[in-house]
């Protein structure tokens, strides 16, 4: 039995948690830049402000009904997120953290603990909310996809109460009836097209067909999916969470920027996040790539886009090294004469750090450099972000991200703390 | 040469993943050579303020406080305070509620269906609060304050 914790509307609520005035009232929140809608509270919803929108498209509602807006806060939201998944922890042994906002429950094995899982979850429900001020559902069925419709009703149909359990076959049988088969987990635009084109509309139609027909449109991924909507668990708990592959750091520009000083000033500063993601992890990359390009919403302008690949010389996750070889791929496609929206790194290829091995012909990693970077990001997760960088960084970023309705950061910046009379 | 069943397979060697890092305390004393440290056996976690002042992390919050409105605790302006939201806000605590669209920092005391504010400083009346109709949610427990003194 797999239970699925979700947060509603997660960002919303942790901005909620330390501002009760915010109750009852349409909040949205923005994405980075302050671009587009990326989480709503359910009066926005009803206000018909939907995901994605962006901002200036919505300017009337938001005047007209005294929208609240906030820019994503991102120091808040993974702070009560792990305070979640915390508390998550000390109901069942085995939580994957699916998302920022969603943990799946591995339920098996409990019930001599946990007799009622419907109690357990509500337990879970109320414990969340007393210690984090943050709503949740839950979603009880014998497989991860089918937790995630159980999740998907709970959420939505107020007579759950915020949970719903699915083990009883005809149960099963009747929610899968009613669930639209794109809103599946796995089910992207792709598959949804295909589906409905065959006249698959429904979660059960779904479950339905032929194993030979799902595995030849719709790969192993669509059996399992299948597999899983039958009550058959295909995907596992994953506890251990995989290192990342790939790193990428492309925040948009604040504003358009034309000059290569201030976009290498920029790709300096997202090479050092980049790479301090990258110590984090106990890896070192082999390939960068860095690329550049213009504002492609507007369609007026004069449009550029282009990348460059560096293979580096051995691996490594040395600022200061990444630096020099991004600094060399940028100037290789700079070109003058637009005004770029953004530039960006990419880090792949990597291998753990102890793991090195020299080139062949360039020698190995100058291991003082590797020192240096552990240095500063002690120093700098004790003294505040960039608080020792190198000077390609610059001193004052002129392209830095619009963050026009940060909230406090309640939890992580002292200056931010709860003020009370 | 190594029997045929003691070998380990190449499979079988794992290299290990350090993933985590636990601190442990460093005796610097100089040891003899076929001396121990007596020290050693006794080796020990330092004592960490957050043991003494947390009990759980996950619903502990930081509060300013910016009033002088409960003196008579010993908490003043510019005290910060530790707040435990997962305590029960039992009548006589210290606590820190929402009411009416500000927060603040009260002793709290049950009456029948009303709650009751006090404050420490006879500046301040008490505050009659009804928990239905009143804008009012109690955010935690205040388990410890924290004041630099003069």
């Amino acid at each position: 039995m797999v239970g699925l914790v979700d947060c509603n509307n997660f960002y919303v609520s942790c901005h909620r948690s330390f501002d009760p005035s915010l109750e009852g009232k349409p909040v949205i929140v923005l994405s980075n830049n302050d671009g587009c809608v990326v989480a709503r509270s359910n009066q926005a919803k009803e206000l018909g402000i939907t995901m994605g929108k962006p901002l200036f498209q919505i300017e009337d509602v938001i005047k007209a009904h005294q929208v609240k807006i906030f820019s994503s806060t991102y120091p808040l939201y993974g702070d009560m997120s792990a305070r979640v998944m915390g508390i998550l922890g000390r109901f069942v042994e085995e939580v994957e953290i699916y998302s920022i906002d969603e943990a799946f429950l591995n339920l098996a094995g409990y019930d001599r603990v946990y007799p009622d899982r419907v109690a357990l979850a509500q337990q879970i429900r109320s414990t969340v909310a007393q210690w984090t001020r943050i709503p949740v559902s839950v979603g009880i069925a014998p497989t991860k996809t089918l937790a995630k419709v159980a999740n998907w009703y709970a959420k939505r149909e107020l007579m759950h109460n915020g949970v719903l359990e699915l083990t009883d076959p005809s149960a099963i049988q009747a929610a899968l009836e009613e669930f639209a088969v794109e809103e599946l987990w796995g089910v992207g635009h792709r598959y949804a097209g295909l589906l409905k084109r065959n006249g698959i509309k429904t979660a059960w139609q779904l479950s339905q067909v032929h194993d030979v027909w799902i595995q030849k449109h719709m790969t192993v991924n669509g059996l399992r999916l299948a597999y899983e909507l039958r009550g058959t668990p295909c995907r596992q708990l994953e506890l251990e969470p995989a290192k990342k592959k790939s790193i990428c750091t492309a925040p948009s520009f604040g504003r358009l920027v034309p000059d290569l000083a201030t976009i290498k000033e920029a790709l300096a500063t997202h090479v050092a996040r980049a790479a301090e993601k990258l110590r984090r992890q106990h890896s070192t990359a082999g390939v960068m790539t860095v690329f550049l390009h213009t504002n492609r919403f507007k369609d007026k302008e004069k449009q550029y886009y282009n990348s460059r690949t560096v293979e580096l010389p051995h691996p490594t996750a040395s600022t200061s090294e990444l630096l020099h070889y991004a600094g060399a791929a940028l100037e290789s496609i700079y070109q003058e004469g637009y005004e770029f929206q953004k530039v960006g790194v990419i880090l792949s290829d990597f291998t753990p750090e102890n793991h090195r091995q020299p080139g062949l012909y360039s020698g190995s990693l100058d291991e003082r450099l590797v020192k240096l970077s552990g240095v500063m990001d002690k120093l700098n997760t004790r003294h505040g972000r960039d608080k020792v960088r190198l000077a390609a960084q610059g001193f004052c970023p002129t392209w830095q991200m619009k963050q026009q309705w940060l909230s406090p950061c309640y939890t992580t910046r002292w200056k931010d703390i709860l003020v009370v009379k | 040469m190594i029997a045929a069943e003691d070998r380990l397979s190449a499979e079988d060697i794992i290299k290990a993943e350090i993933i985590t890092k636990l601190e442990i305390p460093f005796f610097s004393s100089y040891v003899q050579a076929g001396f121990p440290s007596p020290a050693e056996n006794w080796l020990e976690k330092v004592c960490d303020l957050n043991d003494l002042c947390i009990d759980t992390p996950e619903a502990t919050y930081f509060v300013r406080v910016i009033s002088d409105s409960m003196i008579g605790d010993r908490i003043d302006a510019g005290d910060i305070l530790v707040v435990d939201s997962s305590k029960v806000p039992a009548d006589g605590k210290i606590v820190v509620v929402w009411l009416n669209g500000d927060h603040a920092v009260k002793r709290i005391k049950y009456a029948g269906k009303m709650v009751v504010l006090h404050s420490s400083n006879p500046k301040y009346l008490p505050i009659y609060v009804h928990p239905e109709q009143d804008d009012f949610k109690i955010l935690g427990v205040v388990t410890n304050v924290i004041f630099k003194p003069m």
